[in-house]
């Protein structure tokens, strides 16, 4: 018997179930065992309603429903985080089971806060699931500005010194940039009432197709104030100052999601704003900031790198690297560059997910964030050690990982575009990255251990999670074209970016 | 209009003078009840219903009553004088706001000549490099808070000024937005005092590199 659901009901009820984990999450009435299982359910049932959606929905054919909207665009998004989402499901209980069971462990003072901290990140991800699903500019904005929000609380989860100075950067520069961006969506609207009056308010599928009929000198005022709003939010230089705060400050769990999901959650914003915006302004004026922006954040993110100490950090600054190399592929505006750096957002995501949560227990075993402080762990804890070392080998685009594939086909199109001297200043910048990160790793990985050994780090189920997200990463990318849906859906993902072009 | 223009310039160009915290909250929610007063005249004169009466009515609940007394409540546990007046040299931010005002004109004359509400726009500027302004120069949390909401209202003013008001369902979404805004920071601000003893933003500089 085959089962009918619409795709609007679908997706109504993969926006109810988030809110209400959250709601009964908050009030702390469940068990500890209880609170876990709801959580891996609610998970598994909003990813199997994203596995009907995919079944049931043509890329070709765009469904728009009062104010949701979804494409191929969109759906691609959607999958990525609700990838993240099932992985923080199941990751979610070994972490906090270990922060309860050392001896600081701020759960273990504080053990009714596991509710809060679960309520609020299945409202962070429901947030971000209403980010890519609105059809509006304005409630784009309105959606990005409340992922900021609910994040920030869980940046400060703990509340410690640092956590709070990291929340209050990043609510501080985050809003004063969205601010931004608000102002930009202003201007877009008052073009928009300019050219073809009040009606279909700042609706993103109208705007798309009458782009053309926008003032220019309007659209590109419009199109700075965007840029910089969002680009503040994705972390691109120089307004990345709030981005290594919040990622080392978080939570593990929380770090992964705001690397992960997030930024490319603001770059998706961005992207469909260009697409409204494009046919007036012009390619030229778009593409060279993107591509300025993206290289100068590659550049500003490797000395940092080189002289990190904070493992964490060190990850964050690595995902300034991706974001950067993210916008210039976009920047390119040619169809390999825009899927691979769609391809990009969906590898890195899974590559940097399991990076967080491995570095967030190495830090909870080593009691530091240093790491200068951590040796042998190779000798220590293999398989740990193993997974580290496969993340860290993934996230730099070494070739038997997901990343490979995407980073290659992104510096390929800086040549196929005639820009080689770009793709050449991005392959050395690249080189300069991989030589930080791999010489703090590999030091990690090597000498003489100076602790008594714990064992290993991780239990059996964040094993196999990190194993799937790893090989997701790498079998999705490496076979993408011959996978039946997906390489398809990729491609119109990909025409969708274009279409402000032609 | 020009009255309220008057005002609202008065009341930023006051801001930029006080430092002591009670006063610069009443002041903020004096400058947004001037707001208030912008939005019942547009959304009035543009039309009747819902959006006209609404956005302002929103914005007397929110931005006149909850954050300023949100705020008021933060501050009242502040006991310490040296947390309630800060003394630096408030010159330097009336003297940029000055600027500022120029600037406001010079944009609008060069960018939209000829509109109607010229004063008005450029007061609109003014709030939101004055807001700007503040969050920098302002060492005390509460002090870069209220910078925060002087920024936004000055953008909320300008999308008033030139689009008559967003979508509906958009400007309630921001109304959220801006009062979610406060309650985090509020609650950042309360937890800030109680683990550095002080809402001095100068304090925290651990985080470099």
């Amino acid at each position: 018997m085959e089962l009918y659901v619409t795709i609007p009901q679908l997706v109504y009820t993969l926006l109810a179930l988030p809110p209400l984990f959250s709601l009964i999450a908050a009030v702390n009435v469940l068990g500890k065992g209880l609170l876990h299982w709801l959580n891996r359910l609610t998970a598994v049932a909003a990813g199997a309603i994203v596995v009907k959606l995919v079944m049931q929905f043509d890329p070709s054919n765009p469904v728009s429903f009062g104010y949701l909207y979804l494409d191929a665009l969109a759906l691609w998004m959607l999958i990525i985080v609700t990838m993240l989402y099932l992985a923080f499901a199941f990751t979610s209980k070994a972490y906090l089971d270990r922060d309860t069971n050392i001896r600081y462990g701020y759960l273990r003072r504080f053990s009714h806060l596991e509710g809060r901290f679960y309520a609020l990140s299945h409202l962070f991800v429901w947030t971000m699931m209403i980010v890519v699903l609105v059809n509006n500019l304005g409630l784009m904005w309105v959606a990005i500005e409340a992922t900021t929000l609910v994040s920030a609380l869980l940046v400060a989860f703990k509340f410690t010194r640092t956590s709070l100075e990291a929340a209050w950067k990043y609510v501080m520069v985050c809003t004063v940039g969205i601010c931004l961006a608000l102002l930009g969506t202003i201007l877009v609207y008052y073009a928009q009432i300019l050219a073809m009056g009040g009606a279909q308010a700042l609706d993103w599928q109208y705007l798309a197709a009458h782009g053309g009929e926008l003032n220019p000198a309007l659209a590109k005022v419009a199109f700075c104030f965007l840029f910089v709003g969002y680009g503040t939010k994705v972390g691109l230089a120089p307004m990345h100052a709030w981005l290594p705060d919040a990622h080392s400050e978080a939570p593990a769990l929380t770090s992964g999601l705001l690397s992960g999901a997030l930024c490319i959650c603001a770059i998706y914003v961005l992207l469909r704003n260009v697409i409204v915006i494009m046919p007036a302004v012009g390619m030229g004026f778009i593409s060279s900031l993107f591509l300025f922006f993206g290289l100068l954040t590659i550049a500003l993110a490797i000395p940092f790198v080189v002289i990190q100490r904070d493992i964490k950090r060190m990850l964050a600054y690595s995902s300034m690297e991706n974001f950067g190399l993210m916008a210039a592929g976009f920047g390119l505006f040619m169809p390999l560059a825009v899927e691979a750096s769609l391809l990009h957002m969906m590898n890195h995501a899974l590559v940097k997910y399991a990076l967080f949560y491995t570095a967030g227990t190495i830090m909870e075993a080593y009691g530091t964030k240093n790491m200068m402080r951590m040796h042998g762990m190779l000798q220590q804890a293999p398989r740990t050690s193993l997974f580290w070392l496969l993340g860290i080998v993934g996230i730099l685009g070494m070739p038997p990982m997901g990343i490979f594939f995407s980073k290659f086909y992104i510096i390929d199109s800086f040549f196929m575009a005639d820009r080689p001297w770009l793709g050449m200043l991005a392959l050395v910048l690249l080189a300069g990255m991989l030589i930080g990160i791999l010489y703090h790793a590999l030091r990690m990985m090597g000498g003489k251990p100076k602790r008594k050994s714990a064992g290993e780090l991780m239990g059996r189920l964040d094993t196999a999670v990190l194993l799937v997200l790893l090989l997701a990463s790498g079998v999705i990318s490496g076979t993408l074209l011959e996978l039946p849906y997906l390489g398809d859906l990729l491609v119109t993902a990909g025409q969708i970016v274009l279409g402000g072009m032609s | 209009m020009e009255y309220l223009v008057v005002l609202l310039l008065f009341v930023v160009f006051l801001q930029t003078r006080i430092m002591e915290l009670k006063r610069s909250i009443l002041c903020l929610a004096a400058q947004s009840g001037i707001i208030a007063g912008a939005c019942f005249a547009i959304g009035l004169g543009a039309g009747s219903g819902l959006h006209a009466w609404l956005p302002g009515l929103l914005t007397i609940f929110v931005k006149v009553l909850f954050i300023p007394g949100a705020i008021l409540r933060l501050a009242g546990k502040i006991t310490d004088e040296r947390e309630i007046v800060s003394d630096i040299n408030v010159n330097y931010s009336t003297m940029a706001a000055a600027a500022f005002l120029v600037f406001g004109y010079l944009l609008v004359d060069h960018l939209l000549p000829g509109t109607p509400g010229r004063s008005i726009i450029a007061a609109s500027i003014l709030m939101i490099m004055t807001g700007l302004a503040l969050m920098v120069m302002r060492k005390r949390a509460i002090l870069q808070m209220i910078g925060l909401i002087t920024l936004e209202n000055g953008i909320y003013l300008l999308g008033l000024l030139i689009t008559e008001g967003l979508p509906l369902v958009v400007e309630l979404g921001v109304f959220l937005d801006v009062l979610i805004a406060v309650v985090v920071l509020v609650i950042l601000t309360n937890r800030m005092s109680l683990s550095f003893m002080t809402t001095d933003t100068t304090v925290m500089k651990k985080l470099k590199g």
